[in-house]
């Protein structure tokens, strides 16, 4: 396909990332470390067992009341700390590419800030459950607009989301079900977006990015779907949301709109080949399992990434790894401090 | 560098250093061959093996130019971060380094068959 000489230039501006992006990933907790952490009695025993790893530093000096969501919060300032180290350090367009990664979070954020003014929900609580990768300098303002147009025309037109917002979604009032489809369209539009730019950067970078994308694309149209099943959601308005790309486009989508309960979506699911295993996983009828089964596929492919050089996947891959690892650590919290230790391995997922 | 972490400034002024005498090598080469040129008894071999030794230095200087910088740069900011690697990145540059020094070497032997054989 022409690429292949990536060797030849890339080293010139982000080798150093590359390596350190690579550090990062051999300090990811492994299945010994997960073992170690679900023989734990208390949170303190989960503290030691994570001072021993790559989370001593943030971890070292945290007040002695320890409760799951500062565990978490540490973690997560683990990785927000990598990624600006890496954002500072990061040349064009390694840099264009990084802040793209964060513009999902950055979307999530503005959805649950809306929602909790919704809800007439404290304003400076709300900024604090805001994920860090995601925030951007005109948020707290967002408590402010009281309709789509004017969350457009006063705070998000100066972000980058500015884009996504298209002349159809201004025009509605903020309400639960509206909200929900705010997000997914500006999803669908960051993520269309995404693979564009990643296709314009071309290389093994265009390959692995698209692969990558293509997956998050599939998944968010499945999810979509499953979660509009029974709602006031029509079929057209279901299809407007899923990407423009992937795997079940256009043909997966046509069957998947249609669909009305969960033995529909896995047919139309498993006329795609890539799919079926996950699919076969998951016996007859049961469909809490798939969430699991997602995060495992997403956490294959991200550790396959790391197979190959000289592309930006990595740091992608790098985020993901780091996201569901976090989210590993607060179940095991969650279930430690509950004393539910017999369903600890319902909810990780192994990286290594 | 210099904002944050002065005192490491001069530590990483070294891969400058390093590229700046790949220039010196093309210098002593560019010296060689000149004093080899004469205006009248200067045949077409002596000058294709004039422009043989200084190509040579030159195209090698080129490579280990590149490599230097790739690996000065990615270099100084690890060192930035972790100063054990300066002796690994010193010992990087060295071998970067050997390439133009090969160069030179060619170049000189090619230089000096000129001068002396016909």
């Amino acid at each position: 396909m022409g690429y292949g000489f990536e060797a030849l230039t890339y080293n010139i501006k982000d080798g150093y990332l590359e390596g350190i992006v690579r550090g990062h990933k051999t300090g990811l907790l492994t299945a010994a470390d997960y073992n170690n952490l679900c023989q734990c009695e208390t949170l303190d025993d989960i503290k030691l067992n994570l001072t021993a790893t790559d989370y001593g530093e943030y971890l070292k000096d945290v007040p002695a009341t320890l409760n799951t969501s500062t565990i978490v919060e540490r973690c997560t300032q683990k990785l927000v700390d990598d990624w600006s180290h890496m954002r500072a350090h990061a040349d064009e367009q390694l840099g264009t590419f990084l802040d793209y990664c964060t513009y999902g979070h950055m979307i999530d954020n503005v959805v649950l800030i809306v929602t909790g003014t919704m809800h007439d929900r404290d304003h400076t609580e709300l900024l604090e459950k805001c994920h860090p990768l995601g925030m951007f300098d005109s948020i707290a303002t967002l408590a402010v607009a009281t309709s789509m147009r004017e969350l457009y025309r006063l705070v998000l037109i100066d972000t980058p989301l500015a884009p996504y917002f298209s002349m159809n979604l201004t025009s509605e009032d903020l309400d639960e079900m509206n909200v929900e489809i705010m997000r997914n369209t500006l999803y669908k539009a960051y993520l269309d977006d995404f693979a564009q730019v990643c296709q314009k950067i071309g290389g093994s970078t265009a390959e692995v990015m698209g692969d990558m994308l293509a997956f998050e694309a599939d998944r968010r149209a499945l999810n979509i779907t499953l979660n509009s099943i029974g709602t006031e959601l029509t079929f057209d308005d279901r299809r407007k949301l899923y990407s423009n790309f992937g795997l079940l486009y256009p043909h997966g989508h046509q069957e998947l709109s249609m669909a009305e309960d969960f033995e529909q979506v896995r047919a139309a699911m498993e006329k795609c080949p890539a799919y079926i295993p996950i699919f076969s996983r998951m016996s007859y009828g049961e469909s809490q399992m798939l969430d699991k089964l997602l995060y495992e596929e997403e956490v294959r492919r991200s550790v396959l990434t790391f197979e190959q050089q000289f592309h930006y996947g990595v740091f992608y891959a790098y985020m993901k790894l780091r996201e569901q690892e976090i989210r590993n650590i607060m179940w095991i919290a969650e279930c430690v401090s509950q004393d539910q230790k017999s369903r600890i391995h319902d909810g990780i997922v192994f990286v290594f | 560098m210099g904002v944050m972490r002065p005192e490491l400034v001069m530590k990483s002024i070294v891969p400058v250093v390093m590229a700046g005498i790949l220039g010196i090598y093309g210098l002593i080469i560019a010296v060689i061959i000149s004093t080899g040129i004469d205006e009248t008894t200067y045949t077409l071999f002596k000058g294709y093996a004039h422009l043989g030794s200084g190509l040579s230095c030159g195209l090698a200087g080129l490579g280990a130019g590149m490599a230097i910088g790739i690996v000065g740069d990615a270099g100084v900011r690890a060192n930035a971060q972790q100063p054990r690697l300066f002796v690994a990145m010193i010992l990087i540059l060295i071998f970067a380094e050997a390439l133009a020094l090969y160069g030179l070497i060619v170049g000189i032997i090619l230089a000096q068959k000129a001068s002396s054989g016909s």
